[in-house]
């Protein structure tokens, strides 16, 4: 049974890696029709180096999930600290607020802001995909930084104050330090989100303002080339990075967990 | 001079009624329990004394001063936590210092306060370490540290010693009294635990559904209690409800003595006899006439437990538990019949 | 901080902000960016989807409901919803057989660092990029792709097994794509069954498949069903998948709406037709919103 039970699991991560290696060689190919025998060849990593277009979306992404990280991380925290450290009427409303960027199709979210912007004046372009990660983000860190909050025991706070802190020094002495992974976790998580995102990117792009991904889905609805296995593995790889950092901080095992 | 006094005060969580007119006294340089059961109140009071939590009335006093509306910070107090409540990311020293800092107290002089308390809770030289890297009972110790340090004006401590094994709790009571009587610090101790509440405490205060029901010293309250719950909750009692008739309690037949001053004839009284202070022999042995009270009954069961008997016992349509020293080794059969006599002083008059 | 001491050399206590202030202050800014950034598109998108056509330069605005008819006067729609619940209902189920074996295989078969490791190996590829997972899939399920070259291996003169553009090459991306949820729903629901309750079933005679059947699964239902909401609800809002791996037969609903927003430029409809969605997520969760708090609970 358990022999047998391992052999599935198997199975399951063939099935889950085997496009995403496949995908990996052929970038290594030279070959640009797929053809075997693998021939190994960098020659479309170089065609990509000359590739100005995706350069540029790759850093456009790589700027956007940075900002996205910076400000969703910086809101969502204090959002966290009052959703799960103050106690108002109206938690429970406010906490559900948070769903509705993670739950509703982003479909519908990508094509609501596209009329708002449109509507308000907005318009379409970078600033208005950061507009919108930023709001995909937040309910992440916040869920994220409240978790931690959670798992960060109140009494910590108590005792630095019944020892003469104010509540803003036992915030800085005590809390913050110990919330520190958590915030880190909730960063990277913010990154990748925004990295990663391509729905809401795609209805927000102007033409010669897009994402990665965005560039990346034009390129394959206008037909293969192994560049875009190159630039989609650095992608790939790059967001597994992230995500291994997040698991690496925001896990329990960080300094701030109960023994 | 007064440690801490409470005056009338009350609490309540929305229609719950946490505490209900609360005024006592916590003399300086005394340890006081307070001992109640959980939802008793005991550690909603410990949290208005520290600051954490504003009485809806009354006042607080610590050391002459009102620090009613006084934040916790501002406070001067010292408190152990349940869970220690040290701070994982600084070194034992740094904990133990945190509260020298908030009062200016930096570098040399703190580094010697620090060793000097370390010494105190015989951790010296622990200072460099980590809390993960301590045991349960040193991080108690460092927590004690941390909060007697400061030579706060109260030290206040939330059931410290639940979260430690029998006996390390055992050996960490003797330790707590020896640093209370070394330090000389108003203490008060909320705890469940009753046998700890007797071993350590000056004054014990019987908290029951938000209310003080007795304070007094251990032995006092232990012999003479003054409710029913006080009576239960600190150790074990048999309740012999009669009628008053002729300064006697008609019980089952007997008129039972006491010492207690009782109501008129024909109330109703309720007496509370200890089941160790009572003695137990058959019905045909020679009987001990020096104690007032005697009780016919039939053994329904002993428990057997090595160095005593508890021996359930039937008299009339009373149930009465008696503990006895297994001093022959030859428990009375279940089903003999029996005498059980007391003192007079032994029956305490109690309330419902 | 400020040299005012109170007594015994500690902080005096100055007034302090309101505790109410101090709590609008951290929550403003992360719900007003959710307020501008979700929760108004979302109104001006039901707004829109009264209005008889995109409002652009003078046309005047005609307020109407035929949007919300489209599914009766374009009766190729009923058809295109359908192919989209066929597509969401095979993958969730799909999901639900294979995320559930795996997550039990993992609870029963494997502990310690080898269980956590392939937890993570198992979760890790939902974290990244979707778009590029899918189209990877073109090249193994494309005419003369991967899998061919592999089958041909063994026997060279295999008809092609491609199938690309077509429905369960969707699937399959589908599929591909959102399994890690359920594994990870699955997982945590199995994980928390007491190894006891199984003995307890045996040592009254239950075989193996009376333990499946009615002890795991029955207590694992809570991340199953919020595993398969997980899964429905983006999946039938999905349109990059169907058109990479369905081409011309993927022509979903959310496809559909993608169109009236890049091609047909036809908002009022794609308004519509995104609540119609909407609608339909909302019914969703409410009818498993029991289920989903006594998950969240646990």
């Amino acid at each position: 049974m358990t022999s047998l039970a391992r052999i599935f699991l198997g199975l399951v991560l063939v099935f889950l890696y085997l496009p995403i290696v496949v995908m990996a060689a052929m970038g290594f190919n030279a070959s640009p029709l797929y053809a075997l025998p693998f021939d190994f060849s960098t020659h479309w990593y170089e065609e990509l180096a000359g590739n100005g277009r995706l350069i540029e979306a790759g850093w456009n992404s790589i700027w956007l999930a940075v900002l996205t990280a910076v400000i969703a991380t910086a809101l969502g925290t204090l959002a966290a600290l009052a959703l799960w450290r103050r106690t108002f009427r109206g938690r429970a409303i406010l906490r559900i607020l948070l769903l509705p960027p993670i739950a509703i199709p982003w479909l519908i979210t990508g094509t609501a802001m596209l009329v708002f912007f449109f509507w308000t004046g907005i318009g379409r372009g970078l600033h208005a995909m950061l507009i919108g990660h930023v709001a995909l983000a937040i309910p992440y860190v916040v869920l994220v930084v409240g978790t931690g909050l959670q798992t960060l025991r109140a009494d910590l706070e108590e005792a630095a104050m019944s020892l003469g802190s104010t509540p803003i020094h036992a915030f800085f002495r005590v809390t913050l330090p110990l919330l520190m992974p958590s915030i880190v976790g909730a960063a990277l998580f913010a990154f990748a989100v925004s990295l990663d995102q391509f729905v809401i990117s795609y209805f927000l792009s102007v033409p010669g303002m897009t994402t990665l991904p965005v560039e990346i889905y034009s390129a394959i609805r206008k037909g293969f080339t192994p560049e875009i296995n190159a630039i989609s593995t650095i992608l790939l790889v790059a967001s597994m990075i992230v995500i291994l950092g997040f698991a690496r901080f925001a896990r329990p095992g960080g300094i701030g967990e109960r023994s | 001079m007064s440690g801490v006094d409470v005056t009338g005060v009350a609490k309540s969580y929305g229609a719950t009624r946490v505490l209900t007119d609360i005024t006592q006294s916590f003399e300086s340089g005394t340890f006081t329990s307070l001992l109640g059961p959980s939802g008793s109140g005991k550690t909603t009071l410990l949290r208005i004394v520290a600051g954490f939590v504003a009485p809806d009335e009354g006042s607080v006093r610590i050391a002459g001063a009102d620090v009613t509306g006084v934040p916790v910070y501002a406070r001067n107090i010292g408190m152990v936590f349940q869970s220690y409540a040290l701070f994982p990311h600084m070194s034992v020293a740094a904990n133990v210092g945190f509260g020298l800092g908030r009062r200016g107290i930096r570098g040399k002089a703190a580094r010697a306060q620090v060793e000097e308390a370390l010494e105190m809770v015989r951790l010296p030289g622990f200072g460099a370490r980590h809390p993960k890297q301590l045991s349960g009972g040193q991080q108690q110790r460092v927590a004690l540290a941390r909060a007697i340090v400061i030579r706060p004006d109260v030290l206040l401590l939330d059931e410290p010693l639940s979260a430690l094994d029998r006996r390390l709790r055992q050996e960490m009571q003797v330790e707590l009294l020896r640093i209370q009587r070394e330090s000389g610090l108003t203490t008060i101790f909320v705890t469940h635990d009753q046998e700890e509440a007797l071993t350590l405490s000056d004054k014990v205060a019987i908290l029951d559904r938000g209310r003080i029901v007795q304070m007094g010293r251990p032995a006092e309250v232990y012999e003479r209690p003054r409710t029913k719950f006080a009576a239960e909750f600190l150790g074990d009692a048999n309740f012999l409800t009669g009628i008053v008739r002729a300064g006697r309690v008609e019980i089952a037949g007997a008129a039972i003595a006491t010492e207690d001053r009782l109501p008129p004839d024909g109330a109703t009284v309720t007496l509370a006899v200890r089941p160790e202070k009572i003695a137990i022999r058959p019905a045909d042995a020679a009987g001990s006439g020096a104690l007032e009270n005697s009780l016919p009954a039939t053994v329904a069961s002993v428990i057997y437990t090595g160095t005593a008997l508890t021996y359930m016992l039937r008299s009339g349509d009373l149930s009465l538990k008696v503990f006895a020293q297994n001093s022959d080794g030859s428990p009375l059969a279940e089903g003999s019949a029996v005498v059980l006599s007391w003192a007079a002083r032994h029956s305490v008059s109690v309330e419902g | 901080m400020p040299p005012e001491v109170g007594a015994a050399g500690l902080p005096a206590t100055r007034r302090r902000m309101p505790p109410w202030l101090a709590t609008a202050a951290l929550l403003l800014p992360s719900y007003a960016w959710l307020t501008l950034a979700v929760l108004l598109p979302l109104t001006a998108m039901f707004v829109f989807s009264f209005l008889h056509a995109t409002p652009l330069g003078n046309k005047p605005v005609v307020w109407t409901l035929e949007q919300y008819r489209a599914f009766h006067d374009q009766p190729y729609l009923l058809g295109v919803a359908w192919t989209s619940l066929a597509i969401g209902l095979w993958t969730t189920g799909i999901c639900a057989v294979v995320g559930f074996a795996a997550a039990l295989a993992l609870v029963r078969a494997t502990a310690g660092r080898t269980r956590e490791t392939l937890l993570i190996l198992v979760l890790l590829p939902f974290w990244t990029n979707g778009l590029v997972r899918v189209f990877s899939w073109t090249m193994v399920i494309r005419e003369g792709g991967f899998l061919d070259v592999f089958v041909r291996w063994f026997w060279p003169s295999a008809p092609s097994l491609g199938f690309l553009y077509t429905t369960p090459a969707i699937v399959l991306g589908l599929v591909h794509g959102y399994l890690p949820y359920m594994v990870l729903t699955c997982y945590i629901a199995l994980l928390s069954i007491d190894d006891a309750v199984i003995e307890a079933a045996q040592s009254l005679g239950a075989r193996w498949w009376t333990v499946l059947f009615k002890i795991l699964v029955p207590l694992a239902a809570p991340g199953l069903v919020t595993g398969a909401i997980l899964i429905f609800v983006p999946v039938i809002g999905a349109f990059m998948e169907p058109r990479i791996l369905g081409g011309r037969v993927g022509v979903t609903m959310g496809t559909v709406i993608e169109d009236q927003f890049t091609q047909a430029f036809n908002w009022p409809l794609g308004s519509a037709l995104a609540f119609t969605m909407l609608a339909v997520v909302l019914a969703v969760f409410a009818t498993f919103s029991g289920v989903l708090r006594r998950s969240a609970a646990t």
